[in-house]
């Protein structure tokens, strides 16, 4: 039997609540010691206690971080999953499982490993039992695969920092999982990890920590939130680092934090900051964004700058509100009623969270409009490496903003909202200032900001907002092109998808087709796009999505003639992508395209 | 020396004249209480020697919240969107603490749609001062009842309302609002007092003013007509307020009974007792008040209630001295050493 070395997949089946995500944590760090190329990602439910949560760890060669096409190696601990994990293993997996969780393993076609993780726990700790379970099948798999001592005791470390007893106790248990398996069983299955040395040292990091960590070095002053999955984890970030890096030796902040009643009031104070001259934001996903939407329209039209970071789950309604998916593109793309139009980024990786976690807010200055930042719930709160985060190249760019009342006083005429320069972009003062004071509103206004229900000021209003933010396409992060030259098929996809785009690529190679890829990072899309799509035969949009929302997007966008070469394949069922799915779908597609 | 005195422009207390404190021309009925707010809030602002561009003045929707085009006319202002206003204002202030944020709103935005941020700036103790021109029906809509209309109370088309009316003032109250007072547009002493002293406290500031509909809710059986309410007021106290450029020493001592209470920018509202005694500090006392009004069909007037002891938002939020807004661009963001330092503290 020839091994299989670092390129397998094991899932993990544990109740939430039960200590379980420590315990996958520190596999997967000790696996990430180790030099070996691997993800994480947590399928957890909607529930504190008891629900059923899989966490899958994909170990790649290729790098490859979507969950894998199967599993190789089960865990079996959740008694509420027991028969339903069975029932799916496909033969020959290996099932390390809990032989005290008095259920029957009744599969002959797979590698069977029993363990009594039950029993082994209670020996250390019975009161403890529930908890150490889950550290056991760690010392198990890490006897079963090879994992190095030295990087599973790193890891507990730094999942403990300094809780002693706990490192004590998980390390006793690990310790008894290897011993367990090393004294009553014989390895008969070809899975094995084999240290693998760093080129480039990395860490881990949550995508949204890593968008909290941006937006504080963005020179955030107000974060307005309120509770949501999958965006908590963000604004609490942001707390986190708030006493680290933005406060002063007397403990004086310089960003307010702001827990709100609800996301309606969240996107009002994000505004209020804005219109007052500070960089304010909040951190949401879906149903808060829907709840914004009548706010988001009111910063559109009365111009005022504000950051909303969206971090997607499924919908529609509630939907899975533990799931991933693409689901907003369309939402915030044109967000509220009436004729609107908003610029929203979307990183791809988490050094990307970081830089348009910053950037966002240059961008809502220049342009004066809401700036949404659009994550998911796989990119945000999956654990992602990271080379380290760039400090932003660049000063802030406050936008046209006059605080000096000689420059106030140079203006000949000074209107709120009229286009001195020619860009759409109108300059602005503020409140306190006392130069030109204004009462803003979301009603109809001439350039001068007064009230008007004139059909010329409207048009003109109109006309002119829409030209700004068309003014955008090229200023925002353009997209990463990987072209193979003289093309035909091109994809152009977005955000988390990311992580999953080599191993689909890699899969149609597979089958003779080479294609282009074009990673789409802004909208109002980049004039490269419409270039893109230009040069290849085929234009396949790749999405996370049931509709193909930024199919939608770009069809209705680009010329004409170029609208045949269009093509959409969205998919999502809640799971984080796996590459096999969308490959086989643009393979259909394209089939339909020969015919 | 000429015998014919020359007609001098009368300034306040930082030189400025009270046309620094006016604002547009009114597009509302000829009558309405709005208006004689409106210019309570120029007389209080100019009297108080409130500097004009440190004043921000905010709004709902509503014909109330249209006000802020009508006074102020050099304070930036924002006229929201229904009900929000208080989360923007809370917004504004967090990065710029250093206004004087005076919002106007309605019986409708306030008390309907707009009830939950209402309870949560107040809930959050935003320093602010916050008028409700209640006057019982929608008016931009054209006339339906608001929540504070009255049991009994007949707008001038329509039935007569049955259902038990949200009063913003005992709503105020059981929230621990710090400053609560309500009050009539047709009483501009009284409403003027309690306007500069509200402009003095360090807090949210409630007053609810009862400020008739001409149009759609003056009629004789309506109860928040003119002539109605100007029947049924009850009166809490004689409200007077020395500003703290005013030594108090220099003030008249009133005849009978009265209260003097210190605001946080060390002015006073002075308050003489009518009949009984009126305690503002007592919450109790103070929803008695409106219990026994309600009642008896009747509308109580004054500082209900007074609170100086709770922390302002300011204090919760734990920020630097300086307004955010004029923190340094090199401030705010952090420097490169500490994301080296963030880096590779991940990486250990």
């Amino acid at each position: 039997m020839e091994n299989i070395v670092n390129d397998f997949t094991i899932n993990v089946a544990t109740a939430n609540g039960t200590g379980s995500q420590s315990a996958n944590l520190i596999l997967l760090q000790s696996l990430f010691e180790m030099g070996i190329p691997v993800s994480g990602k947590n399928l957890f439910p909607s529930n504190i206690s008891g629900l059923p949560t899989w966490y899958i760890i994909r170990l790649s060669e290729n790098g490859y971080q979507a969950p894998g096409n199967r599993t190789d190696i089960q865990v079996l601990v959740n008694p509420a999953t027991w028969e339903e994990d069975i029932a799916a293993l496909e033969p020959g997996t290996v099932v390390v499982w809990n032989e005290n969780s008095k259920l029957e393993m009744n599969r002959e076609d797979v590698v069977s490993y029993p363990i009594p993780m039950t029993k082994i726990a209670r020996s250390i700790n019975p009161k403890l039992a529930k908890l150490i379970t889950n550290i056991v099948y760690v010392g198990a798999l890490a006897e079963l695969l090879g994992i190095k001592q030295s990087a599973l005791e790193s890891a507990i470390k730094a999942q403990f920092k300094g809780k002693e007893s706990a490192i004590e106790l998980n390390t006793n248990a690990i310790e008894l999982g290897r011993e367990h398996f090393r004294e009553n069983l014989t390895k008969k299955d070809p899975y094995v990890v084999k240290e693998r040395e760093i080129e480039v040292k990395q860490f881990f990091v949550e995508g949204n920590e890593a968008v909290a960590l941006g937006c504080l070095f963005g020179g955030a002053q107000m974060l307005s939130w309120y509770p949501i999955t999958p965006s908590s984890s963000l604004a609490e970030a942001m707390i986190a680092w708030i006493p680290k890096i933005r406060t002063n030796d007397d403990g004086e902040a310089n960003c307010a934090v702001i827990q709100a009643e609800d996301e309606l009031a969240a996107a009002g104070m994000v505004l209020g900051a804005g219109w007052a001259g500070g960089r304010g934001m909040t951190a949401t996903s879906g149903p808060g964004i829907s709840l914004m939407q009548e706010f988001i329209g009111l910063a559109y039209f009365a111009e005022i700058p504000s950051v909303f970071w969206d971090v997607c789950r499924v919908g529609p309604s509630t939907g899975l509100p533990t799931r991933t998916q693409q689901s907003d593109i369309t939402l915030l793309y044109e967000g509220s009623h009436g004729d609107t139009q908003h610029i929203v980024l979307f990183p791809g990786t988490v050094e990307e969270c970081f830089e348009f976690g910053w950037r966002a807010f240059d961008i809502t200055e220049r342009f004066q409009t809401p700036v949404f930042g659009m994550s998911d719930l796989d990119l945000g709160m999956n654990r992602w490496a990271c080379s380290g985060f760039e400090y932003p190249n660049e000063v802030m760019d406050r936008g046209k903003v006059i605080r000096d009342k000689d420059i106030f006083d140079a203006f000949e005429e000074f209107g709120r909202y009229l286009d001195v320069d020619g860009d759409g972009i109108p300059y602005r003062t503020l409140p306190g200032s006392g130069m030109a004071p204004i009462l803003y509103r979301g009603t109809g206004h001439n350039p001068m900001g007064v009230y008007s229900e004139k059909p010329h000021d409207y048009l003109q209003l109109m006309k002119r907002l829409r030209e700004k933010i068309d003014s955008s396409r090229d200023v925002l992060p353009a997209p990463i092109l990987r072209e193979e030259s003289e093309c035909e098929i091109g994809i152009i996809y977005l955000g988390s998808m990311e992580n999953t785009i080599q191993e689909i690529d890699d899969l149609l190679e597979a089958t003779g087709l080479k294609v282009s890829q074009c990673r789409l990072r802004a909208l109002p899309a980049h004039s490269e796009i419409e270039k893109f799509i230009e040069r290849h035969e085929t234009t396949i949009v790749l999405e996370i999505n049931r509709d193909g929302q930024l199919y939608g997007i770009l069809r209705k966008e680009i010329p004409i003639d170029l609208v045949p070469k269009l093509r959409s394949v969205a998919y999502s069922d809640g799971m984080p992508p796996r590459g096999k799915i969308y490959a086989d779908l643009i393979l259909e597609i394209l089939q339909d395209v020969e015919k | 020396m000429s015998g014919k005195r020359e007609r001098t422009v009368k300034l306040n207390v930082i030189n400025e004249p009270k046309d620094s404190y006016s604002g547009g021309k009114s597009s509302l009925c000829p009558g309405c209480g709005h208006d004689q707010i409106s210019s309570v809030i120029i007389s209080a602002a100019w009297e108080n020697g409130v500097e004009p561009h440190k004043i921000a003045k905010m709004s709902g929707i509503g014909c109330s919240s249209k006000t802020p085009a009508y006074y102020l006319g050099q304070s930036h202002g924002f006229n929201t969107v229904h009900g929000r206003m208080p989360s923007v204002t809370t917004g504004a202030y967090a990065v710029n603490k250093d206004l004087l944020y005076i919002g106007v709103s309605g019986d409708g935005d306030s008390a309907s749609i707009g009830i939950g941020q209402l309870i949560h700036a107040i809930r959050r103790n935003m320093d602010m001062v916050y008028i409700v021109e209640n006057n019982g029906v929608y008016g931009l809509t054209k006339g339906q009842y608001s929540a504070t209309a009255d049991i009994g109370s007949k707008k001038k088309k329509g039935a007569i309302n049955e259902t038990q009316p949200i009063d913003l003032c005992a709503l105020a109250i059981n929230l621990g609002c710090t400053f609560v007072a309500r009050s009539f547009s047709g009483s501009k002493k009284q409403l003027k007092a309690l306007l500069k002293a509200a402009m003095s406290h360090k807090g949210f500031a409630l007053i609810d003013v009862i400020s008739p509909c001409v149009t759609f809710n003056n009629n004789d059986e309506s109860m928040k007509s003119y002539g109605y309410v100007k029947e049924n007021e009850v009166t809490l106290h004689m409200t007077d307020y020395i500003p703290h450029f005013n030594p108090i020493s220099e003030v008249e001592v009133p005849e009978g009974h009265f209260k003097d209470i210190t605001l946080h920018d060390g002015s006073t509202i002075r308050l003489e007792t009518i009949s009984e005694e009126h305690d503002p500090t007592s919450a109790m006392q103070a929803l008695g008040a409106l219990h026994d009004a309600e009642t008896n069909a009747k509308h109580v007037t004054g500082l209900l209630y007074f609170d100086n002891t709770k922390a302002s938002l300011v204090e919760d939020l734990g920020l630097v001295d300086l307004p955010l807004i004029d923190v340094t661009d090199n401030d705010l963001r952090p420097s490169k050493e500490m994301l080296e330092k963030i880096n590779s503290a991940f990486l250990n």
